[in-house]
């Protein structure tokens, strides 16, 4: 399937369309970039000829992307501090920001003109591709835009960023907005993957002759690196092969500094593949460049024209398996074409490398490598299914979230009048809630395996948009998140991490949130008139929580001279007031927050008597009025 | 596999076939008649054929596909209040098929200006076997009249038989739900479609207009040429369109490929928001010539599909000129080709796709003519694991249909405890959708897990043919048609209790317009299609909700009668029509009832008149 994925890929106009604007940024734009109109798609090609990429591009240095004040990847900031940054080159970076405002203007002349965007650039290009799509799909999330969709296609892109990069694309679910095109053994891709601090002069060199040749197009590309002397051609090329096959080798990638995102269209004479899976693609780089020679590796830079043009014409002829031993199963039949198509079969006279690898062999291991690293990329379940069978899971746990819904219905009318969350708070040990957080538990289980499965793409890339499952997102969210804040703050988590809302909010609840913001229904606005069965405001009871800690540090502060913190107190007070008498005016929360003996009707009465003290003191707040603080 | 004849795989009469050829190539010949009939004089077939037509404007109306929704024009899809739905779409997602508007309003013409319909009700009067052919563009056009027929006589059952519909090199018409339909109500039979391996007719409709827009009128008029035509000094002009048509049916197929193989990789939606993928899909049976005598029949619309491109991929570089001169030539080669064919019989039938061999060479003894025939029309490894994906999409639909099947049970064991809980609560005077609503007891409760576990199983069938992973003729299947409506008269008064119960009336608004689960809204249609109802007529189900939303419209307007008059009429006459069908049971007359308190607020007057005044007294 990663091979019919390419082929689809290769019978759109669009790989060729993007290459041919590349070329043409290369040779006639050093430096910048340029932007043509196709139809109602609009292609902004990257030159790879930088003038000052040199100096800053050899080092492996990472800076962090999200910057405090926001810019322009303000919504792609960590989840929570207990994460690693997202980092990328520090001089791809700059070299983006230093086309940024021009690309502002350009793009925002583009809006209404059309439909799409396709952003595109070779070599160090490709990088400055990749982090200009991020930046506009940032800002298509922030704002409504006539533009649909960015695909990002590079040609022999460096490395961008690390493992934080790459999981943030995950859960944008960005995933399939970036294709990286690979050539053989391009080793510019791979460079980043190495340790190079020896080699510093080198990289430059190599990166020189590079920029050199963009330049000239029309100087025939064997001959080329002929030019280069064969100690810095032979320095690269082992440094990088090793560190990639140290790499390859790893169970686990978390090794490595810089993390490869979005899908890799690895490209050889015989046809191409396409891979998205991270291991795959790591080990599919390691291959594909055992089978190359110090030469190969840096001609194959420069030789995209001629991988696209083959690629793209591969449709008109039927290609046959010529091999003996087909396998019979459908499965493992593509994996051996994907196979073929990446020149990795048993019959591929690879080269000798000239130096001694970890492996006595590489000819031999590399087919088998090969296999088992498509087999990985192949994921053999089909998402529909996986869908299906989740969906049979979700009903097999409905009667779990009845059971809460019950017990709800049983706090708000018992005669204690403390309403469901504060019964549940206060009974946590009893036998019925003891079994309502069993419930609970089940649940949070299913709903965080579903964002797993979601993740890691096993399910179809529009179920975060069907009714179903946004739906019973949202019903399991306000019903069940009063649970945990009520569980947080019974066993003093609070105390330990701090509140709930910043500190305590599971991860599960936030994509819910964004669930229900993105569903295609517009809000409509309608008066209540009763209670709604859920509070709305699924983190209402995390607020009562801090009220009430603002509450007591007002009336403990006995020091009057603190004036400022407890002007600050009281505003927060009087803004949550406000809130919550307008979620109560419009009937937008559940008659459990009104009940007579529930936390937020005592904290309420506490708060008025206290009210009416400070009312008292005049000299204290002369702008406080009833429950807002003028300033 | 056995050796069959090309009769007896397909069910069409050698014969017949032969002479559809022939008379599908003569109407060519007058183009200046909008049809030609011939009776045959040995059997009762009469024929009906029409010439094709070769201006772009007549193929393509409109970029990029010229295709509109049959609702567009009235021949398939008729219009107004109490009529019957058309059969041409899906039944519950109620997805219109897409056709091809150039050949539809063609058709369109012919019926309003010639006596084609007044021919067709002759030939049904004298209980003739009526077949539709055509060649090249008029085969599309002979593909829409048998389907005007079926649409409109054989499902009113004004006509017993059964048309025929037999093309030569035609191009597609329509989309898959065309083809869904056509399965769905068991018509798929009726069609059988020739195609050449190479002819590139069949293809033309895979590609957009803009991406061929210089040469497509050129090589129509070439097309057009009825003796053998100049061909040679075009060679430049068809290579560049065969490439062209290559091209988009090799994105459309590989698309379709990644589909059915489960792809994940999001790149695959994004890149096709890119670029243009034709809507039209292959229905009915096709048969493939291979040029050599052989003849390939499959029924699979995927796999049909994936042929049509990989059939027609060269075997070499060097080979383009050539195959683009044959993909023209092929066109006017079905009269000899079938001659030839009915001389050999080597004939294969390709069903089981999911077991092909993928290897083109040593098949085992049984597979040897299958491979041989394969291989004659230039099916790959590649290409065969495309069919096999095919196949593999075909039979994991049965299991889908068999993993609801077993649930049946399931389904029947929770109405039955439902029906219980219905009983129990007549025992109250208050009716179970009362005390439903009320909520108060463990009962209550139970019955509520009971309806979300129903829930589960009847939303799973609805996500199945959401994405039309159920087989086409699962929605008119009696016996799940006959549970839906068991199913919605029990659990839908529950789901309307629970929808007024929570207020979500105020949140989304009318639960009839805003709040009515997609698995209601499917089974009702499943019905109204199987009993040829008018459209929204079963909608007993939903009962209790006008009672709800009348009922508030009493509150929040105290006094007011007359605005909701006819909705209360209205009601009360489907009413009295529901309770003496047995639609509804008595228990909406229960003292403790809504609709009891509902109705005996309203004004006396009215009271005394009504119709259903009997009832509620009884």
């Amino acid at each position: 399937m990663s091979e019919t994925l390419a082929t689809f890929l290769a019978s759109t106009p669009l790989l060729e369309e993007a290459w041919r604007l590349c070329s043409i940024a290369n040779t006639t734009f050093p430096g910048g970039y340029l932007v043509e109109q196709i139809g109602s798609v609009a292609y902004v090609a990257f030159s790879g000829k930088q003038m000052d990429s040199g100096s800053e591009q050899r080092c492996r240095n990472l800076v962090p992307l999200d910057a405090e004040d926001g810019g322009p990847f303000a919504p792609l900031n960590r989840h929570s501090q207990a994460e690693e940054p997202i980092k990328v080159h520090n001089g791809m970076l700059n070299l983006f920001l230093s086309m940024y405002p021009g690309l502002q203007i350009q793009i925002a002349a583009l809006m209404g003109k059309v439909k799409s965007v396709v952003i595109t650039g070779h070599s160090i290009g490709g990088s400055t591709a990749s982090l200009s799509a991020l930046w506009i799909l940032c800002q298509l999330q922030s704002t409504s835009s006539p533009i649909s969709t960015v695909l990002c296609i590079t040609f022999g892109s460096p490395l961008l960023g690390n493992e934080a990069l790459h999981r943030s694309i995950l859960r944008q679910r960005w995933g399939g907005n970036f294709c990286h095109v690979v050539s053989k053994h391009d080793i510019m891709p791979r460079l980043l993957f190495a340790e190079m601090v020896n080699h510093n002069s080198k990289i430059q060199a190599l990166l020189h002759f590079w920029q050199w040749c963009m330049a000239s197009p029309h100087v025939i590309v064997t001959s080329l690196s002929s030019q280069l002397p064969d100690d810095i051609k032979d320095t690269v090329f082992h440094c990088v092969l090793k560190d990639l096959e140290l790499l390859a080798q790893a169970e686990d990638p978390s090794e490595s500094l810089f993390w490869p995102f979005g899908s890799y269209v690895f490209c050889c004479q015989e046809g191409a593949i396409c891979v998205e899976n991270t291991v795959s693609v790591i080990q599919m780089m390691y291959l594909t460049l055992a089978t190359g020679s110090p030469s190969s590796s840096i001609n194959d830079h420069l030789k995209y024209g001629d991988y696209v043009a083959k690629v793209s014409k591969q449709f008109l002829k039927a290609r046959n398996f010529h091999e003996e031993g087909l396998p019979d199963s459908s499965y493992e039949a593509g994996v051996a074409l994907a196979l073929q198509s990446s020149e990795l079969t048993d019959k591929e006279p690879v080269q000798d490398l000239g130096f001694s690898m970890q492996n006595s062999n590489p000819r031999k291991e590399v087919p088998i490598m090969a296999k088992y690293c498509l087999q990985m990329a192949q994921n053999g379940d089909k998402p529909n299914l996986t869908a299906a069978n989740l969906a049979i899971k979700l009903s097999k746990i409905v009667p779990f979230r009845a059971e809460i819904e019950w017990y709800k219905a049983c706090c708000d009318e018992a005669d204690d009048q403390m309403g469901y969350y504060d019964s549940f708070k206060l009974k946590g040990g009893s036998r019925r809630e003891t079994r309502v957080n069993l419930n609970r538990h089940k649940l949070a289980g299913f709903w965080n395996s579903v964002i797993l499965m979601l993740e890691n793409n096993k399910l179809p890339h529009d179920f975060d948009r069907r009714g179903k499952w946004v739906n019973a997102s949202q019903f399991y969210k306000l019903l069940v998140e009063p649970l945990d804040i009520a569980d947080y703050y019974r066993t003093g988590m609070h105390r330990e991490r701090g509140h709930y809302m910043e500190h305590g909010r599971e991860r599960r609840y936030e994509i819910f949130d964004k669930w229900w913001r993105d569903r295609s229904v517009p809000e409509k606005e309608n008066k209540r008139s009763k209670f709604a069965s859920l509070t709305q405001d699924s983190c209402f009871w995390a607020r009562v929580e801090e009220a009430w800690e603002w509450l007591d540090n007002v009336r403990s502060e006995s020091d009057v001279t603190k004036r400022r913190l407890l002007w600050d107190l009281l505003h927060k007070i009087g803004m949550f007031e406000k809130y919550a008498r307008e979620l109560i005016e419009n009937k937008e929360v559940s008659k459990d927050v009104v009940a007579k003996n529930s936390s937020f009707s005592r904290w309420m009465e506490e708060w008025k008597e206290l009210k009416s003290r400070v009312q008292q003191l005049p000299p204290w707040f002369p702008g406080f009025v009833d429950g807002e603080v003028v300033p | 596999m056995d050796s069959h004849t090309l009769g007896e795989i397909t069910g069409f009469r050698e014969e017949l076939i032969k002479k559809t050829c022939s008379i599908a190539m003569e109407a060519h010949k007058s183009p200046e008649k909008p049809y030609l009939v011939e009776k045959s004089r040995t059997s009762s077939d009469v024929f009906f054929s029409f010439p094709g037509s070769w201006s772009v404007t007549h193929w393509f109306t409109r970029k990029p596909f010229g295709a509109i929704k049959i609702d567009q024009s009235e021949l398939l899809s008729p219009k107004g209040n109490d009529k019957v739905a058309t059969s041409i779409k899906s039944i519950g997602r109620d997805d219109l098929a897409t056709v091809n508007e150039g050949f539809l309003r063609r058709l369109e013409m012919i019926l309003s200006s010639s006596s084609l319909q007044s021919e067709v009700e002759k030939a049904i009067t004298e209980k003739k076997q009526i077949v539709f052919t055509g060649h090249s563009s008029a085969g599309a056009i002979a593909i829409l009249a048998t389907v005007w027929f079926l649409e409109q006589y054989l499902k009113p059952e004004k006509s017993r038989l059964s048309p025929l519909c037999v093309t030569f090199g035609s191009p597609l018409v329509a989309d898959f739900i065309f083809n869904h339909a056509l399965r769905r109500e068991n018509w798929s039979q009726y069609f059988l479609h020739f195609v050449m391996r190479y002819d590139i007719v069949p293809r033309i409709l895979l590609a957009p207009l803009s991406s061929m827009e210089g040469e497509l009128q050129q090589i129509l008029y070439l097309l057009n040429q009825k003796e053998m035509f100049p061909i040679q000094g075009y060679i430049a002009e068809a290579s560049k369109f065969y490439e062209t048509v290559m091209r988009n049916a090799s994105a459309l197929a590989s698309h379709a490929a990644c589909q059915l193989m489960g792809n994940t990789n999001p790149i695959l939606e994004t890149v096709a928001s890119f670029i243009e993928l034709s809507p039209y899909r292959p229905s009915g049976t096709f048969v493939f010539c291979t040029g050599n005598g052989k003849l390939v029949v499959v029924r699979n619309a995927d796999a049909i599909l994936q042929l049509l491109f990989y059939s027609s991929q060269l075997c070499s570089e060097n080979e383009l000129e050539t195959v683009a001169e044959r993909s023209l030539n092929n066109h006017f080669d079905y009269q000899s080709a079938l001659q030839e064919s009915l001389n050999m019989q080597n004939v294969v039938n390709l069903d089981h796709l999911e077991g092909l061999q993928l290897s083109s060479n040593g098949a085992a003894a049984e597979n040897i003519a299958t491979n041989m025939a394969l291989n004659d029309l230039g099916m790959s490894t590649r290409a065969r694991l495309c069919l096999r994906a095919g196949g593999e999409h075909e039979k994991q639909k049965l299991i889908n249909q068999k993993r609801m099947d077993m649930k049946k049970a399931d389904i029947e064991a929770g109405l039955a405890m439902l029906e219980d809980y219905k009983i129990k609560s007549a025992v109250c005077q208050v009716g179970y959708y009362d005390a439903f609503k009320i909520s108060k007891d463990e009962d209550d409760f139970k019955a509520n897990v009971k309806r979300l576990e129903l829930t589960g199983i009847w939303d799973e069938i609805i996500e199945l043919l959401n994405r039309y992973e159920l087989p086409e003729g699962f929605e008119s299947r009696n016996d799940w048609v006959e549970l839906a409506t068991k199913y919605r008269r029990i659990v839908e008064p529950l789901d309307i209790a629970n929808y007024y119960r929570h207020a979500k009336n105020e949140d989304t608004g009318p639960y009839m317009y805003k709040g009515r689960p997609r698995r209601y809204k499917y089974t009702q249609k499943w019905r109204e299609h199987a009993l040829r109802m008018p459209v929204g007529s079963s909608g007993e189900s939903c009962f209790w909700a006008e009672v709800e939303e009348l009922q508030l419209y009493r509150t929040t307007n105290p006094g007011t009668f007359e605005d909701i008059r006819e909705r209360i009429l209205n009601l009360e006459r489907k009413l009295e029509e529901w309770i003496h069908g047995k639609q509804i049971s008595n228990d909406v007359f229960l003292e403790g009832s809504t609709f009891t308190k509902w109705w005996r607020s309203l004004p006396l007057q009215h009271q005394s008149v009504s119709r259903i005044q009997g009832l509620m007294n009884s």
